[in-house]
C-alpha cells in the first residue's frame, strides 16, 4: 500500500462510502442555474432533499426559483405515475414561470414511466416550456447527472445563429467545483475576460437567463470551469457550432504558474497577450506584497508532506500551487471523480513537477482514510469529512478548502487567480494558528 | 420539515421551508368551516379538526412544493443513533451521501460524535438490470472487514425495492459469514411517509432485544430518540429528562436510539418501564414492547410547565413505587423555580397566546406549549397545525385529546398555497391580520414571523431546555423578554430577506 507513484481507480469495491451525490443531484444543479425556472422532481419525496441541496449549491433565490416534487408513493410505482406527473405539471401553471424542467428519479425510470411522452402531451395545455431530463440516480454520480442535464439544455435551448460574436466565450459548469463559494471563481473569470475585452455570451449555468442560450452558438470559444464535468458539453458545442474549447489540457488557474499559463492561453487566443501578461504581472506583485506585509509564515510549509482529498476541480490545480509556490510535497492525491480528461491533466502535471504521489481516482471515504493512515502526511487539504476521519491518526493539520463546509461566507471567495491565492493562503495561515490556540487555562485570573 | 439542513447547505430553501409546510385542502372542507373571513380556512378546536381529517373533509396531504424526508431518510435517522453501526444502504450514492451529509456529518460537527461509515452498494444501471443481491452480500462482508462494526443494518432504497432484492434473506445469510449482527429494514422511499421510516426502524430494532436474563430494578429505557448519537433535536431536553429520572433514583439502560449501543438494545427488555422523551416518537415502540414483552410504558405528554413535568415524573415514579421520593424532588424543584413561575403567571395571565409551530421545534410541541400557557392563565390558540400533521400524528393527537387538551385551532389559507415562498409570505401577512382580532395577545413561535405583538422566541438555542424545571426558567426569561421588548421595531433586513419586498 505504501508504494508511491501508484495510481488506483476505486471501482472494485462493493461497499462504498461516497463523497458524491447521484445523477439527479447533478442534473438539478445544472437546471437550477437557470433564473426563474421551476424544477419538478418526478420522484419520491426523499429525492427532493437532493434537489434542495442543489438549490443551495447553486445559490438560487427562493423568491424567484421554484421546486416541486410529485412525491411518488407505492401506488405510482405499482400502477405508474404519469397521471400524477401530468397533474403536477398543470399545477405549476400557478407559478407563471417560463420553463419547467422535469427530472426523473430511479423509481419511475425503473418501472418505465415515459416522462418524455408526458411532457410532450402536456405541453399544449400549459403556457410554459416543459423539458424532461432523464437523470435517475443509478445513471451515475452527480457529475454524470450534470453532463446529462447540460446535454439536454444545450440541445433543447440553443438556437443556431450562424454568425459568431467576435471575441466571445461561453462558460460551462462553474458550479461543478467544490470551493463552497465557487461563485467567486466565476466572477474572477468574468473579470479577467472583461479586462481582455472578451464578451461572455452565457454561463451554463448560474443565474442564467433563458435568453442567454440564444447566444451560445454565436460564441467563438468555450471555457469549462470544472475538471469534473462539462467537457462533453464543450465537445458538443465544438462539433455542432464550431465553438472552440480553450484551456482544456491545463489546470484551472490556481497559483502563479497555473494562472499565468491560463491567462496567457486566453490572451494569445484573443490577441491580447500583453493584457494577459499585465494581469499576471500585477497579480503576482500584489500577492507578493500582501504576503510580505502580512508576515507570511513559511516554515511549517517547507517540504511538508501533504495529502489532497478533493474534487478534481480544486484538487488538480492545487498540486502546482502548493508544491511550487508553497514548497510542500504532495504524497497523496484522492480525487472524488475519475474523468479521463482530468487524469490526463493531472498526470501531465505530476510529470512536469517531478512528483510521484499516490493517486486514487474516484476515491471513497474509506479509501481516503486508509491511505491517510498509511502515509501519515503532516497536512491534509480536504473537507470536514477528512477533519473527522483523521482524528485518531495524529495528522496535525487539516485545511478545510472543499465542501462540505459551512457555506455561509457572506462574500464569495475565489480560489482562482491572485486574490484566490491569498484566500487559500489565508485559510492555511489561520487554520495553522488555530491548531495552537490554547484550549485550557493554566490558572485563573484574579479579576 | 425535520432536521434536514445539510452541512454543505440547503441554504435558502431550508430557511423558507421552516416557515411553510402547507397542505392541500378540499373545497368542501373550507365551506364546512363556515368561513367568514376570507383568509381563514378553519376555525374550531383540535377535536373538530381531527374529525374533519378523519371524515376526509380535509385532505391531509402536502402539496407538491412541500416535501418532508422519505421513509428511507427517517429509518436512517433512527439507526444512525446506534454506536458502531455500519449501514449498508442498498441503493445508489445519492441516497447515501444525502443522509451522510445531513445526519452523520452534523453529528460529527456539533455533537462530538466520531466519524463512522455511511456505506452503500452504489447501485448502477447494470445492477438494476441484473439484480444487486450478489453485490449486497459482498458489501456486507466488505463492511465487516473495513469497519469492524457491532451491527450492520441493510437499508433498502427505491431501486432495490422495485427490482425485488430480498434484503431480509440476504441479512440472514450474510450474518453467517460475519461477526456482526446483521438486520434489514425495508425503507424504500416510496414505501411510506416519514413517520413509517421511524416506526419500521424501531420495529426491526426490537428484534435485537434478547430475552431478559434478569429484571433490573428501577431501571428504564427512554424511547423515541433519533437522528444520531445525542442528536434528539436539542440535547438539553434529553439531559433534563435524564437528570429528573436520576434524581428520583432511577437508572437509564438506554436512550433508543440516541447514542445507544447494541448491548444496551440487547438488554432493553430487562428494564421495569419504558418512558419517552417525546410521546409522539416513543409511543409506537412503547406500545409494541408492552404488547410483545409486557413492559409497562409510561404514557405522558412532553414535560412543558409545572403540571406536565409533574405528570411526567410521576408517570415514571408511580409504577416503580417511588412516589414519595418523586414528590420530594418535585417539591424541591418547584420551590426552586417559584420566581420564574410567578413571572410566567404575571406575563401570561388573561392574555391570548397565539402559538405557531408549523415545523421546528415540532407541532406536538405547539400543543404542549398550549397546555403550559393555560396553566399560567393564558388562552391558547394554535395556529396552522395542518391536517397533514394531524394525519401523521394521529395516535399522539388522540392521546392529547384524551388527556383533556383541546385548544382552539386556526388555519389560514396560506398554508395551503403551492410554493414554499408563496406559502410563507401569505401566512405571514395572514398572521399579521389575525393578531388584530385579539386585544391582549402574545405570540409563541419563530422570530422569522413579525406579527407586531410580544413575541416569544421558541427557537433560540440559549432557550433550551424547554422541558422540566430549567425549561420553566428559560421560558420565563423568553416570555419576559417578549413583553419587555414588544415595542421595539423588527428588522427590515430580516423582513426583506424572508418575504421579499412585498408590503402586505
Amino acid at each position: 500500500m505504501s508504494t508511491t507513484g501508484k495510481f488506483v481507480t476505486a471501482t472494485a469495491e462493493k461497499c462504498h462510502d461516497p463523497y458524491l451525490r447521484c445523477a439527479l443531484y447533478g442534473a438539478a444543479q445544472a437546471a437550477l442555474g437557470i433564473s426563474g425556472c421551476c424544477v419538478l422532481s418526478y420522484a419520491p419525496q426523499g429525492c427532493n432533499m437532493l434537489v434542495s441541496s442543489a438549490f443551495g449549491w447553486q445559490d438560487a433565490d427562493y423568491t424567484e426559483t421554484l421546486t416541486l416534487c410529485t412525491k411518488l408513493c407505492e401506488n405510482e410505482i405499482v400502477h405508474g405515475g404519469e397521471e400524477l406527473l401530468t397533474r403536477t405539471i398543470l399545477e405549476a401553471q400557478e407559478f407563471n414561470v417560463p420553463i419547467v424542467f422535469v427530472l426523473s428519479s430511479c423509481g419511475p425510470e425503473i418501472v418505465g414511466d415515459d416522462i418524455v411522452a408526458v411532457c410532450e402531451d402536456v405541453r399544449s395545455q400549459v403556457n410554459f416550456d416543459v423539458v424532461p431530463i432523464q437523470c435517475a440516480g443509478f445513471r451515475g454520480s452527480q457529475y454524470d447527472g450534470s453532463d446529462i442535464a447540460l446535454d439536454v439544455l444545450l440541445k433543447k435551448l440553443i438556437v443556431d445563429r450562424g454568425q459568431k460574436i467576435a471575441k466571445s466565450v461561453c462558460l460551462i459548469a462553474p458550479y461543478a467545483n467544490a470551493n463552497p463559494t465557487w461563485m467567486g471563481d466565476l466572477e474572477w473569470v468574468k473579470g479577467v475576460l472583461s479586462r481582455m475585452g472578451v464578451e461572455v455570451t452565457a454561463t451554463i449555468t448560474h443565474q442564467t437567463a433563458l435568453s442567454d442560450f440564444a447566444r451560445v452558438s454565436a460564441s467563438e470559444a468555450s471555457l469549462v470551469l470544472s475538471h469534473d464535468c462539462g467537457h462533453k458539453a464543450a465537445g458538443y458545442l465544438a462539433s455542432e457550432f464550431g465553438v472552440e474549447q480553450l484551456c482544456q489540457d491545463i489546470p484551472l488557474p490556481v497559483g502563479f504558474t497555473n494562472t499565468r499559463r491560463w491567462l496567457r492561453e486566453l490572451g494569445e487566443r484573443f490577441g491580447v497577450g500583453e493584457v494577459a501578461d499585465k494581469l499576471a504581472n500585477e497579480g503576482e506583485k500584489m500577492v507578493v506584497e500582501v504576503c510580505r506585509r502580512k508576515g507570511l509564515e513559511q516554515f511549517f510549509m517547507h517540504r511538508a508532506p501533504v495529502a489532497i482529498v478533493a474534487d478534481a476541480t480544486v484538487g488538480i490545480p492545487l498540486v502546482h500551487f502548493i508544491s511550487e509556490d508553497l514548497e510542500m510535497v504532495p504524497q497523496l492525491i484522492c480525487l472524488r471523480s475519475s474523468q479521463e480528461v482530468a487524469r490526463r491533466v493531472l498526470e501531465k502535471e505530476l510529470k512536469e513537477l517531478n512528483l510521484a504521489p499516490r493517486v486514487i481516482y474516484g476515491a471513497d471515504v474509506y479509501q481516503s482514510k486508509v491511505a491517510l493512515a498509511d502515509l501519515k502526511p503532516e497536512i491534509v487539504f480536504g473537507s470536514n469529512i477528512e477533519k473527522h476521519a483523521v482524528e485518531e491518526l495524529d495528522i496535525p493539520f487539516v485545511f478545510l478548502l472543499v465542501s462540505p463546509t459551512t457555506r455561509f461566507r457572506i462574500i464569495n471567495r475565489e480560489y482562482f487567480g491572485y486574490t484566490g491565492m491569498l484566500n487559500i493562503i489565508e485559510f492555511i495561515q489561520n487554520d495553522w494558528r488555530d491548531k495552537y490556540r490554547s484550549r485550557q487555562r493554566e490558572y485563573k485570573a484574579r479579576w | 420539515m425535520l432536521c434536514c439542513v445539510t452541512v454543505d447547505g440547503t441554504a435558502g430553501l431550508a430557511l423558507v421551508n421552516r416557515l411553510s409546510v402547507g397542505i392541500l385542502l378540499d373545497l368542501a372542507g373550507r365551506e364546512a368551516t363556515g368561513m367568514d373571513e376570507d383568509y381563514i380556512a378553519f376555525r374550531g378546536n383540535l377535536q373538530q379538526l381531527l374529525e374533519k381529517v378523519e371524515k376526509g373533509e380535509m385532505i391531509p396531504k402536502l402539496q407538491a412544493s412541500h416535501a418532508p424526508p422519505c421513509k428511507f431518510w427517517t429509518a436512517f435517522m433512527v439507526v444512525n443513533g446506534i454506536r458502531h453501526m455500519a449501514p449498508v444502504i442498498h441503493g445508489p450514492v445519492g441516497c447515501t451521501y444525502g443522509v451522510a451529509s445531513a445526519y452523520k456529518l452534523t453529528s460529527c460537527e456539533y455533537r462530538g460524535v466520531p466519524l463512522e461509515p455511511t456505506s452503500c452498494t452504489a447501485l448502477g444501471e447494470t445492477n438494476i438490470v441484473y439484480g444487486g443481491e450478489g453485490k449486497l452480500v459482498e458489501a456486507v462482508k466488505e463492511a465487516e472487514a473495513r469497519y469492524h462494526p457491532e451491527l450492520i443494518v441493510i437499508l433498502s432504497c427505491c431501486c432495490s425495492g422495485i427490482i425485488g432484492d430480498d434484503v431480509e434473506t440476504i441479512a440472514e445469510e450474510a450474518e453467517k459469514s460475519v461477526n456482526a449482527k446483521v438486520i434489514a429494514i425495508h425503507s424504500e422511499g416510496f414505501g411510506g411517509d416519514f413517520r413509517s421510516g421511524f416506526e419500521d426502524a424501531f420495529r426491526v430494532i426490537m428484534d435485537l432485544m434478547e430475552p431478559p436474563r434478569q429484571k433490573r430494578q428501577k431501571t428504564i429505557n427512554i424511547l423515541g430518540a433519533r437522528v444520531g448519537p445525542t442528536y434528539t433535536e436539542w440535547r438539553e431536553d434529553l439531559d433534563e429528562i435524564i437528570r429528573l429520572v436520576n434524581a428520583i433514583g432511577v437508572d437509564i439502560n438506554a436512550v433508543l436510539c440516541g447514542g445507544c449501543t447494541l448491548e444496551e438494545i440487547r438488554r432493553a427488555r430487562e428494564v421495569e418501564l419504558n418512558a419517552s422523551w417525546c410521546y409522539d416518537w416513543g409511543q409506537k415502540l412503547g406500545d409494541l414492547m408492552q404488547k410483545r414483552y409486557g413492559i409497562a410504558y409510561s404514557r405522558t405528554g412532553q414535560p412543558y410547565g409545572l403540571r406536565a413535568t409533574e405528570e411526567w415524573i410521576m408517570g415514571v415514579a408511580r409504577p416503580l413505587g417511588l412516589e414519595k421520593k418523586a414528590r420530594e424532588v418535585i417539591q424541591k424543584e418547584t420551590d426552586g423555580v417559584k420566581e420564574e413561575a410567578e413571572s410566567l403567571r404575571r406575563n401570561l395571565n388573561d392574555k391570548t397566546a397565539l402559538i405557531e409551530v408549523a415545523e421546528f421545534p415540532g407541532p406536538i410541541r405547539a400543543l404542549s406549549i398550549a397546555r403550559m400557557v393555560e396553566e399560567f392563565g393564558a388562552r391558547p390558540v394554535v395556529i396552522n397545525i395542518h391536517p397533514y400533521t394531524i394525519k401523521e400524528r394521529m395516535p399522539s393527537i388522540k392521546f392529547l385529546l384524551e388527556t383533556g387538551q383541546n385548544p382552539e385551532v386556526v388555519l389560514t389559507k396560506g398554508i395551503f398555497s403551492l410554493g414554499t415562498f408563496r406559502s410563507s409570505w401569505q401566512t405571514e401577512f395572514q398572521l399579521e391580520e389575525l393578531v388584530t382580532e385579539y386585544n391582549n395577545a402574545i405570540f409563541f413561535g419563530t422570530p422569522m414571523r413579525q406579527p407586531g405583538i410580544p413575541q416569544v422566541n421558541l427557537t433560540t438555542r440559549t432557550g433550551y431546555p424547554h422541558y422540566g424545571y430549567p425549561g420553566i426558567v428559560n421560558l420565563a426569561r423568553l416570555v419576559e423578554s417578549a413583553v419587555v421588548n414588544a415595542g421595539r421595531p423588527r428588522s427590515k433586513l430580516f423582513r426583506r430577506v424572508l418575504y421579499g419586498d412585498r408590503q402586505s
